[in-house]
């Protein structure tokens, strides 16, 4: 176990001397899910919406398959986009392969159906007497729309932090896409995987504490939205 | 004639059920109506009826106000309110908030509203959640809610169940004092003796499409 102490005061050492490798991969790692999240919001949260709280011929099936896509694998997200933005591929004029754009866009299609999935289940599952309620103190179609968003909004932080959750932990996407490229598309998942596969302990323990410690501040968000969503 | 509502041959289904069938029924303006009937009778599903919640499966069911939005002259308290994740102020001031009233008559609303009901320091409630409150209390805020919007009509569905003595006092009093305001009221409830009460007309609902 000597290596593992040695490797975990090395990578202590990485992240205090602001190593730049590491901090490249913690900033490729957090812009790419920064954007992919965003985008994912801005058309999962409406679509998610609309999917739960309106009533059309053909709901369910659509239903069935944003929950299939949940459980999407990366590698297969990956494999999908990178025939799309291979050179050879129809968006191959773009250049997007081995880019963080690139990868956006895969992990934007990771992030989606979650955010999609789950702001439809919120809306479903709120309160009938919620609705009632609004109707009976004379609300509009509009209000009543706009109060239920309001009504859910803990719950969409939450599905929002589980996105992210999913996406900065990804390997298979930022793999595939992205070329794990160092000082351009390295994530700190791909980092850690290639590190460890050189027997070189230091930076992957760093960037493992580091993701850690991201995932202790996604766990303390979603705890604060879940006990705020139940007040 | 003052008549509020008038309803014949009134059914309402649920699928193959029918959860309400009314040969007849009337209430004037400014009257008290207390709804009797067993569990299941389809008390709750008239009062969502005239609250202009649902539509009628069939009959005819006339009411003699606002024909464009009634919702805006009737309002109704359900059985089990529903409290928004928000503040009791927020709550007391929906309404207002959702007819476009600014913050001072919001504010002069809830102080009025909140009285009225029984609470002594309306401002110290204020910013209390759902979660801080007892049944009791949120009856008597989801009462506030309605009174606040000076209804013309107001539907009561079991509001004394499962709360306090003190609480069912105190929303028996602003019934009483809604009928000398002329404010017509129908109340469903179980409570043999709130017809007495409050002096009301009682009908008894009994579904005769079972």
């Amino acid at each position: 176990m000597g290596y593992f102490s040695e490797g975990m005061q090395k990578a202590i050492d990485l992240l205090l001397h602001m190593d730049d490798a590491t901090f490249s991969a913690i900033e490729a790692t957090l812009t790419s899910t920064c954007c992919a999240l965003l985008i994912a919001m801005a058309l999962g949260l409406p679509l998610g919406f609309l999917l739960g709280y309106t009533n059309f011929p053909g709901k369910k099936f659509l239903r069935l398959i944003s929950d299939t896509l949940l459980a999407f694998p990366t590698v297969l997200i990956g494999l999908i986009v990178y025939v799309f933005i291979t050179y050879r591929g129809p968006l191959g004029q773009f250049g997007l392969l081995f880019t963080l754009p690139g990868m956006v866009i895969g992990q934007t299609i990771l992030a989606l159906p979650i955010i999609v999935s789950w702001t439809a289940a919120a809306v479903e599952n709120l309160d009938v007497r919620c609705r009632e309620t609004l109707l009976t103190l004379g609300a509009s179609s509009t209000q009543l729309a706009l109060h239920t968003i309001r009504e859910i909004r803990y719950h969409l932080g939450m599905v929002c932090v589980t996105a992210f959750g999913r996406v900065v932990t990804e390997v298979g996407v930022a793999m595939m896409l992205g070329g794990n490229i160092r000082y351009s598309t390295r994530t700190m998942t791909t980092a850690i995987s290639l590190e460890t596969s050189k027997g070189e302990f230091a930076q992957g323990i760093a960037l493992g504490l580091v993701l850690l410690l991201i995932a202790f501040l996604v766990n303390f968000l979603m705890s604060w939205f879940r006990q705020k969503g139940r007040a | 004639m003052n008549t509020l509502f008038e309803a014949r041959d009134l059914r309402k289904r649920y699928g193959d059920i029918t959860a309400l069938y009314l040969p007849f029924f009337s209430m004037e303006k400014g009257e008290t109506v207390v709804l009797t009937g067993r569990n299941g009778s389809g008390k709750s599903t008239l009062l969502r009826l005239l609250a202009f919640l649902e539509k009628p499966s069939s009959g005819t069911l006339r009411y003699a106000g606002n024909q464009n939005d009634p919702r805006k002259e009737i309002t109704l308290l359900l059985q089990d309110p529903y409290l928004m994740k928000a503040s009791v102020f927020w709550n007391v001031t929906l309404g207002l908030r959702l007819r476009g009233f600014g913050r001072e008559r919001q504010k002069q609303g809830y102080r009025e509203s909140m009285l009225a009901v029984g609470f002594a320091d309306p401002d110290g409630m204020a910013s209390r959640g759902p979660g801080e409150l007892s049944g009791g209390e949120r009856q008597r805020i989801a009462l506030a809610s309605r009174l606040i919007l000076s209804p013309s009509v107001l539907l009561l569905d079991e509001p004394t169940s499962n709360v306090d003595a003190a609480s069912e006092k105190a929303i028996l009093n602003v019934v009483r004092s809604l009928r000398e305001k002329g404010v017509s009221v129908v109340c469903a409830t179980h409570d043999r003796g709130i017809p007495e009460a409050l002096d009301a007309r009682e009908v008894s609902v009994v579904n005769e499409g079972c």
